[in-house]
């Protein structure tokens, strides 16, 4: 941490939890779910940077990734934030374009 | 390598002796097998794996966006969903379709979830399921600190915990040993508890396995599916330390087994890294043979701890489960239809269609008797 500076209250509070030896708290993967606990390679690419290893096809994984909030920032969470995102769309190969984007409401 | 444990009464042998002995007596129905899964949005579905179709479908009730772990009463007459976006759970009468049971977690500011992990007790008294609570405050969330509640099924609708007690944070799967003594919470490690009290009896290490010439391991597991074997197995992933990064054998798979009878637990390579596997079942006539799901369907010896075979599959599945005869495997999860291989050659031979094309996607695929 000594060539980072904490510029907001967040980041303060990581920096106390780096000193007080909690940084485990936000360590990455191994069977952790829900909002930002995972830190995975990426909706995009797979564990070598490619894509041969993803689910084939995507939609297999979408409700898969969108109920556990697995990917928060690619595909709207239906955990917490977006509780109806899939509604009225029980497959999501047969009902992708039901699907919208979703903007936060709050800025 | 591992041994073989013998003299094993497991829970198919029971069931099947029990099965002999009411049939003997007075020609009672033999019990049959069946599988169990779900569809979005509130859909239980149990399946007729002999006749490749579905037989019942149980609409669970405030359950949206789906269900998600499945646990199974012993008898095969309730199952109990994860449901609600994992803040309740519900239990279902498989004949009538009645929900019976109910537990509602989430009160007043604190908003509970439960995180995968659930389990039952061998008698089936008494549910376990991992939970996450969040206090909201106007401003922030703030993380409380997870743990195991433990809930009486017979105090049906409105079920509150009998007692909780403090559990690792990342716990996804809930397992207990076949005589009821110890729970085991799968999380870095695997904690081994005390269902009573909840005190920590011992620790079988995973991430902090300290092997030689081996990164920390690296697992995922979210689904229960040891009922046939009596086998929690799941595969993981390292990195051998001792060669290149380029070396053809430098990122290792290998295969932990817990042996929810004996007890045992291993942990052993079986080949480099080759394919993704999110996760497995026991074989529980071969025992030696374990199978493997994601994109492709593998059959690992861990007794020779070598691929025996891998087949590509025609979509992605997250779960697999195997029948009582260990003829025949199973592939579910993600979309709309589960899949049946043929154990000893892995050829597909059979495809049951889920009710409305619905996805199931993480819902668990369990085996029931009844």
């Amino acid at each position: 941490m000594k060539h980072l500076k904490p510029l907001n209250k967040k980041a303060r509070l990581m920096e106390k939890a780096a000193e007080d030896g909690k940084t485990e708290e936000v360590f990455a993967m191994q069977t952790v779910a829900g909002c930002s606990s995972t830190l995975d390679p990426g909706w995009e690419v797979d564990p070598l940077g490619g894509v041969a290893w993803l689910c084939q096809p995507m939609e297999a994984d979408l409700y898969g990734c969108s109920d556990p909030c697995w990917w928060p920032a690619q595909v709207a969470d239906t955990l917490n934030t977006y509780p109806d995102w899939n509604t009225d769309a029980d497959s999501a190969q047969r009902d992708w374009r039901k699907l919208q984007a979703v903007f936060p409401k709050n800025k | 390598m591992r041994t073989e444990i013998g003299g094993h009464m497991h829970r198919l042998t029971i069931a099947a002796l029990g099965a002999a002995i009411l049939s003997a007596a007075g020609g009672a129905a033999e019990a049959k097998e069946y599988i169990l899964t779900a569809v979005k949005p509130d859909k239980l579905v149990m399946v007729d794996p002999a006749a490749r179709e579905v037989a019942k479908v149980y609409t669970v009730p405030d359950s949206t966006p789906g269900v998600l772990t499945i646990t199974p009463s012993p008898d095969g007459r309730i199952a109990y969903v994860l449901v609600n976006r994992w803040e309740s759970i519900s239990g279902i009468d498989l004949e009538t379709g009645k929900q019976v049971f109910r537990a509602d977690f989430s009160t007043g500011d604190v908003r509970t979830k439960g995180m995968f992990g659930m389990t039952i007790s061998p008698d089936g008294s008494e549910i376990f399921i991992f939970q996450s609570p969040v206090r909201l405050h106007s401003g922030e969330y703030e993380v409380l600190d997870t743990r195991i509640a433990v809930y009486r099924t017979a105090d049906g609708i409105g079920a509150k915990p009998v007692r909780t007690f403090p559990a690792p944070r990342r716990t996804a799967i809930l397992t207990n040993s076949n005589d009821g003594k110890k729970l085991y919470a799968v999380n870095w490690d695997i904690t081994v508890m005390d269902p009573q009290t909840g005190a920590v009896l011992d620790v079988h290490k995973v991430r902090n396995w300290g092997r030689a010439n081996h990164s920390e391991p690296d697992v995922l597991d979210v689904w229960p599916q040891w009922e046939q074997a009596d086998i929690f197995s799941t595969p993981y992933y390292a990195v051998r330390t001792d060669v290149a990064m380029d070396h053809p054998e430098a990122f290792q798979t290998g295969m932990l087994t817990l042996d929810l009878e004996s007890r045992e637990f291993v942990m052993e390579n079986y080949e480099p890294t080759a394919a993704i596997i999110f996760s497995t079942v026991v074989n529980p006539v071969r025992r030696n043979e374990v199978y493997g799901v994601y994109t492709t369907l593998s059959k690992i010896d861990i007794e020779k701890d070598e691929l025996v075979k891998r087949v590509d599959l025609d979509h992605t599945y997250y779960t697999i489960n195997v029948s009582g005869d260990g003829k025949e495997v199973y592939v579910g999860g993600t979309m709309d239809d589960i899949s049946v291989y043929d154990s000893e050659t892995l050829e597909k031979i059979g495809e049951i269609r889920m009710p409305g094309g619905a996805d199931q996607a993480l819902a668990s695929m369990r085996m029931i008797e009844r």
